[in-house]
């Protein structure tokens, strides 16, 4: 049994994570505008040596659970919702690895994560993003190992990065795909591998090509990553990436949860800061009077209470969930409806994320809009939890299908 | 047209390779302090095989169907023969609800990557029966 944080070294690493959140909040605002990634937050995230949070205390790190890291990454969102996306990249490779690789690889790559090392991992293409099978091809090379060729359109963190995780589907010698469907489910492959690049972002066979430009999580630096030739040895091969990934997904899937969730507590922060002190004067509008005081105002009121109340139930869902995880009780949900079950809390989070952004510019008023205002930050980057898989309308189509599915087997 | 004949050919061979399953040393050492009995219900032919890990024993046919199981794992006998030989995805078969695993799966699936030897010995039993035929290329 691996031995778990305790609440005295929790406490610790909390305290490190208000540190690193109050610093993504005073750096953010210039990086989101800047649309670049947030440089400086690289060396303060490796200071604070809040990456070896969800690493197995056997291998050097802290032996955070779901919940431990998921506490972190809500805490350091609330400070800077983009910064963190980025560094939740790492969180959620580093679970969804080392639950799938060899102990001697654990070993390695834990150990260097342990030691500060970041990790990520570009899976999504342009094709179908994550759902696609992948298009990149791990052409075996005589003497053994892989040359990876292919482009990942979802880089984020990779400007941060020590360490890449990837998936490509293994062709024959001459570079051909499995024609099979059921055989390019099993030859698609889980990789890791050295990230090692340049100022430029050239690296021996990979390289980073600058493409990131949304409306939304300015700092995430979720460049393309053009695999060219990039070599990985056999050891750097993990697992059958769709079989494995299978049961590990709730890092990726509550992690982000996480993000949204220390949004959400943002959120309700500014809103209370601005709407507890407001006045408007003499109005003569959806409210007549000589003077009034926003915080007075009914519809304020209710609506502060509606934002507590969706934080406080999304904070439950979430928390619940990873512990739900953790301790085995979704062995109690049907198989087929696992991911899709976990990644409701993140679709709750998600909805009440955006209505909270929302509603927040809505009750504020016409300064909330103004580029540079801390409403219309978050009301873009909230906008960013539609994508991350399963999203609501992917979650609800997948469970609805199993629970119309005949009882019959399909063969 | 079904891989086996009747349910006595699918005892004689994937029962008997669940045998070898269940005093293996390392579903044994992975199993021995838990409750993982699984019924592996196949379909044509209709048949059942009880795996009782921690009891260390398999039951088949009425007295598999009858007694109690923690887990529960549906397939037709021509994917069960294809899974034994390590020729099934078996998330994609779930995903293609090719297969059915019902109950506390969580220590099945976690025995999912101990069953390479397995495939093996499945295999062994196939030839060593002279029944070539069922060995998928």
């Amino acid at each position: 049994m691996t031995e778990s944080i305790t609440e005295a070294e929790f406490d610790k690493v909390f305290a490190e994570a208000e540190k690193l959140s109050e610093f993504f909040r005073e750096i953010g605002p210039k990086y989101d505008t800047e649309n670049t990634f947030a440089y400086p937050s690289i060396e303060a995230f490796k200071k604070s040596g809040l990456g070896a949070l969800p690493v197995p205390k056997q291998y050097g790190g802290m032996g955070g659970d779901l919940l431990a890291t998921s506490k972190v990454v809500s805490e350091l969102s609330k400070g800077d919702s983009a910064i963190t996306l980025a560094y939740n990249m790492h969180y959620i490779m580093v679970g969804i690895t080392m639950g799938l690789m060899s102990e001697t690889q654990n070993k390695y790559w834990l150990g260097r994560v342990a030691d500060g090392d970041i990790m990520f991992g570009p899976f999504s293409e342009q094709r179908a993003g994550f759902s696609g099978l992948a298009d990149m091809k791990a052409i075996p090379q005589e003497g053994g190992g892989w040359r990876l060729y292919g482009k990942k359109t979802w880089g984020t963190l990779c400007e941060a990065a020590d360490i890449i995780t990837t998936n490509a589907t293994i062709t024959d010698a001459d570079g051909n795909l499995p024609e099979n469907f059921e055989d390019r489910v099993n030859a698609e492959s889980f990789f890791i591998g050295e990230f090692q690049v340049d100022e430029n972002g050239q690296g021996d066979g990979i390289s980073i090509v600058k493409t990131w430009d949304a409306l939304g999580m300015h700092a995430t630096g979720t460049q393309t990553i053009v695999f060219d030739g990039y070599y990985v040895p056999e050891d750097g091969f993990i697992c059958e990436w769709r079989s494995g990934a299978f049961g590990v997904l709730e890092w990726a899937s509550l992690m982000f949860a996480s993000i949204y969730l220390g949004m959400q507590s943002r959120i309700l922060e500014e809103s209370r800061a601005v709407l507890s002190k407001k006045t408007l004067g003499a109005v003569f509008g959806a409210t007549v009077a000589a003077d009034v005081k926003v915080s007075n105002v009914g519809h304020i009121i209710d609506g502060v209470g509606d934002m507590a109340s969706r934080y406080e139930l999304s904070r439950r869902v979430l928390y619940r969930t990873c512990t739900e995880v953790t301790e085995g009780y979704d062995d109690n949900w049907p198989m087929e409806l696992r991911f899709p079950y976990i990644g409701l809390a993140k679709t709750f989070i998600a909805d009440n994320v955006m209505h909270m952004s929302r509603h927040a510019m809505s009750m504020v008023g016409g300064s909330s809009f103004k580029k540079g205002a801390i409403f219309e930050r978050l009301y873009r980057d909230s906008a960013a939890s539609m994508f991350q898989p399963l999203n609501a309308d992917q979650s609800r189509t997948f469970i609805g299908e199993q629970l119309l599915a005949p009882e019959e087997l399909e063969d | 047209m079904s891989t086996f004949k009747d349910a006595d050919e699918v005892y004689a061979y994937i029962g008997k390779a669940m045998e070898a399953c269940v005093s293996d040393p390392k579903f044994v050492e992975a199993t021995k302090d838990g409750t993982l009995v699984v019924l592996i219900k196949q379909t044509d032919p209709e048949s059942y095989i009880l795996v009782d890990f921690p009891g260390q024993k398999v039951l088949v046919g009425d007295a598999a169907a009858a007694a109690s199981s923690t887990v529960q794992l549906r397939m037709s006998s021509d994917n069960a023969n294809r899974f034994w030989q390590g020729k099934l995805n078996f998330t994609l078969a779930m995903a293609q609800r090719k297969v059915k695993l019902d109950g506390k799966r969580t220590t099945a699936m976690g025995l999912l990557p101990l069953t390479g030897p397995i495939f093996e010995t499945y295999k062994a039993i196939l030839t060593e029966a002279g029944r070539e035929d069922l060995l998928v290329g």
